[in-house]
């Protein structure tokens, strides 16, 4: 008996000695995850030429010109509202055919639905680069070329799979009974769509959309390819503006990337813990 | 209820809209990017079917392609292997710990949610010679001056130059909290009573983990390892924003950046297209070869 309690505090002393390790080692990491970031925000208010000087020192007084500046000289009011616009279409329209789609092959009953699902699961492969130039040359030739619409069909597009394949994995854990019970009480198919496919799947939604949101609000490649026009420019792409060889005023690019990057950081603390419950509803089949 | 869930036309109802954009924005396109590949294809100039004529200089004189070649396969096997390792690694630790795994995993993740744009001229800055890194280890007197530390971004020697060395670790920063994401939300799917089993027959932690935990995640392991794996092929925010455009020539290309180059700078439509379906082939080729090799069947959970 007494053998046995000894192992046990030895083992006890074991995991504290270890979770020590643990936690130094975790917070280490966080620390080198978090200090640039916080860095960013306290050099975006500091003037360039204290910042040359001692980079790692605090701001004497905070600069917030260097917002007004970067707001209004880099267009970054207008890009703000631009990839709002464009990401809020995107979500809107990737969630209701991805859920529309995901539901279709999840729970119909048809001989192709596994195809289907393939046929969508191949996008993911499929690297956004590839269909660039033959999409530029359709679309320029639509008309479609510098206008928002330009970049939202493609992003739709490209959001598609990944909705799709976390979505049917939560629709096919919603037990078929409840389906059943729908259908005698008269439901029609779209009822039961609406009414009991769309509000279980709920964390799906969630991190599905955000998921579509930040990839649409970050993505670079494909808006300065279809874009040129001043006035139509998302937030990434008049970010590079402040990047040159001839004039970079740092302090003021650092309050453009400030700029750029607090939306996704309010969607991600809003629901950044049903990311791991989405996935693991979605993605547990592999 | 049967009756209602065949119904054909529901069906075709529900699948139809993502189908025909799939199809028309994704399929289509793929096609044509073919067929111009294999054209001599400028802008404003009529296409002219050329042959392979685009894919043989492609290999053989354009010099920029082989080194973004080179450096997009590096940035594949790289990330591969490192996201492998630091992902499951921390995904091990955190779901050991009960205090704070929510925290931990909120920070990791955190610049996976924000622009690589945008974090790309952070860590230009970072790595700019006069400033940043070099500027810190001079004031901590391990380099004389600022500008006898390493050139972080502007050193061109060697196989592979340490700017896509310096930006690889940025993109390891920056994204290994996806794959920890992925590798933990399959590690708390296994039932505790497979650990609580073991742990009674006299297994240890880390036997648990090597003879538990790896094989039953196995496949999350394909997946994270293609999505990783492609990623890193489709490469751009990063190498655009992190290093000036022409300051290292054709060095320092990747296959995106090259591509984007080509199509878009010097108008060669077909060209760049060549490029892109380099790119495609090799994505799904990797795709296939991890799932062939770390894929196996699922095990039930």
């Amino acid at each position: 008996m007494s053998a046995k309690t000894e192992t046990i505090s030895v083992a006890n002393r074991k995991t504290k000695i270890s979770h020590v390790f643990i936690y130094t080692f975790l917070v280490i990491l966080a620390l080198i995850y978090l200090l640039p970031l916080a860095w960013v925000v306290l050099t975006s208010l500091k003037d360039d030429s204290v910042l040359m000087i001692s980079p790692w020192a605090l701001p004497a007084r905070p600069m917030f010109e260097n917002y007004s500046f970067s707001w209004t000289m880099g267009h970054l009011g207008i890009a703000t509202l631009n990839s709002f616009i464009v990401c809020t279409v995107t979500l809107f329209f990737s969630m209701l055919f991805g859920a529309m789609a995901a539901f279709g092959i999840a729970k119909m009953r048809w001989k192709l639905s596994k195809y289907m699902l393939l046929y969508f699961m191949i996008g993911m492969m499929i690297p956004v680069h590839c269909v660039l130039i033959p999409l530029f040359v359709q679309f320029s030739s639509l008309k479609l070329s510098n206008t928002l619409i330009g970049i939202v069909i493609p992003y739709i597009t490209f959001s598609l799979p990944i909705t799709i394949y976390i979505l049917v994995g939560f629709f096919e854990s919603i037990p078929n009974e409840l389906f059943e019970s729908a259908c005698i009480d008269g439901c029609s198919v779209f009822k039961m769509f609406t009414m009991v496919g769309i509000p279980l799947a709920k964390t799906g939604f969630m991190v599905t959309g955000l998921m579509t949101f930040v990839g649409n609000w970050n993505e670079l490649l494909l808006a300065m390819v279809f874009i040129s026009n001043e006035a139509k420019k998302t937030l990434p792409v008049s970010l590079t503006k402040f990047v040159g060889p001839y004039h970079t005023n740092y302090c003021q690019m650092f309050a453009a990337i400030v700029i750029a990057v607090i939306p996704t950081i309010i969607v991600y603390c809003c629901f950044a813990n049903q990311i791991v419950e989405g996935l693991t509803a979605g993605a547990v089949k592999g | 209820m049967d009756r209602l869930l065949r119904n054909k036309k529901a069906i075709i109802m529900f699948v139809a809209p993502a189908f025909i954009l799939f199809t028309l924005v994704l399929f289509i396109p793929i096609c044509k990017a073919v067929y111009y590949s294999f054209c001599n294809y400028k802008t404003l100039h009529p296409i002219k079917f050329i042959g392979l004529k685009n894919y043989v200089k492609l290999f053989t004189k354009d010099r920029a392609m082989m080194a973004a070649l080179k450096n997009s396969i590096f940035f594949m096997i790289f990330s591969i292997v490192t996201q492998f390792i630091m992902g499951l690694f921390l995904a091990a630790l955190l779901t050991n710990i009960r205090r704070g795994r929510n925290l931990f995993k909120n920070i990791y993740y955190l610049p996976c949610v924000l622009s690589s744009a945008a974090l790309g001229l952070l860590w230009m800055f970072v790595f700019t010679p006069k400033l940043g890194i070099n500027q810190m280890m001079a004031s901590f007197g391990w380099i004389a001056d600022c500008t006898e530390g390493p050139q972080w971004l502007f050193n061109t020697e060697g196989f592979i130059i340490l700017p896509i060395i310096v930006i690889s670790f940025v993109a390891l920063w920056q994204y290994v909290g996806q794959s920890m994401m992925l590798y933990m939300a399959q590690i708390s799917g296994i039932s505790s009573d497979i650990f609580e089993a073991a742990a009674i027959d006299g297994c240890s932690k880390s036997q648990a983990f090597f003879r538990i935990t790896l094989p039953l995640i196995r496949p999350m392991i394909a997946t994270a390892m293609s999505l990783n794996a492609i990623g890193s092929l489709k490469f751009f925010d990063l190498v655009y924003n992190m290093i000036p455009e022409g300051f290292l020539g054709d060095k320092a290309h990747v296959l995106a950046t090259h591509m984007y180059t080509q199509a878009f700078k010097f108008n060669k439509l077909g060209y760049g297209s060549a490029i892109g379906v380099v790119l495609l082939v090799m994505c799904l080729i990797v795709t296939v070869i991890i799932n062939k090799f770390v894929k196996v069947e699922s095990y039930d959970m």
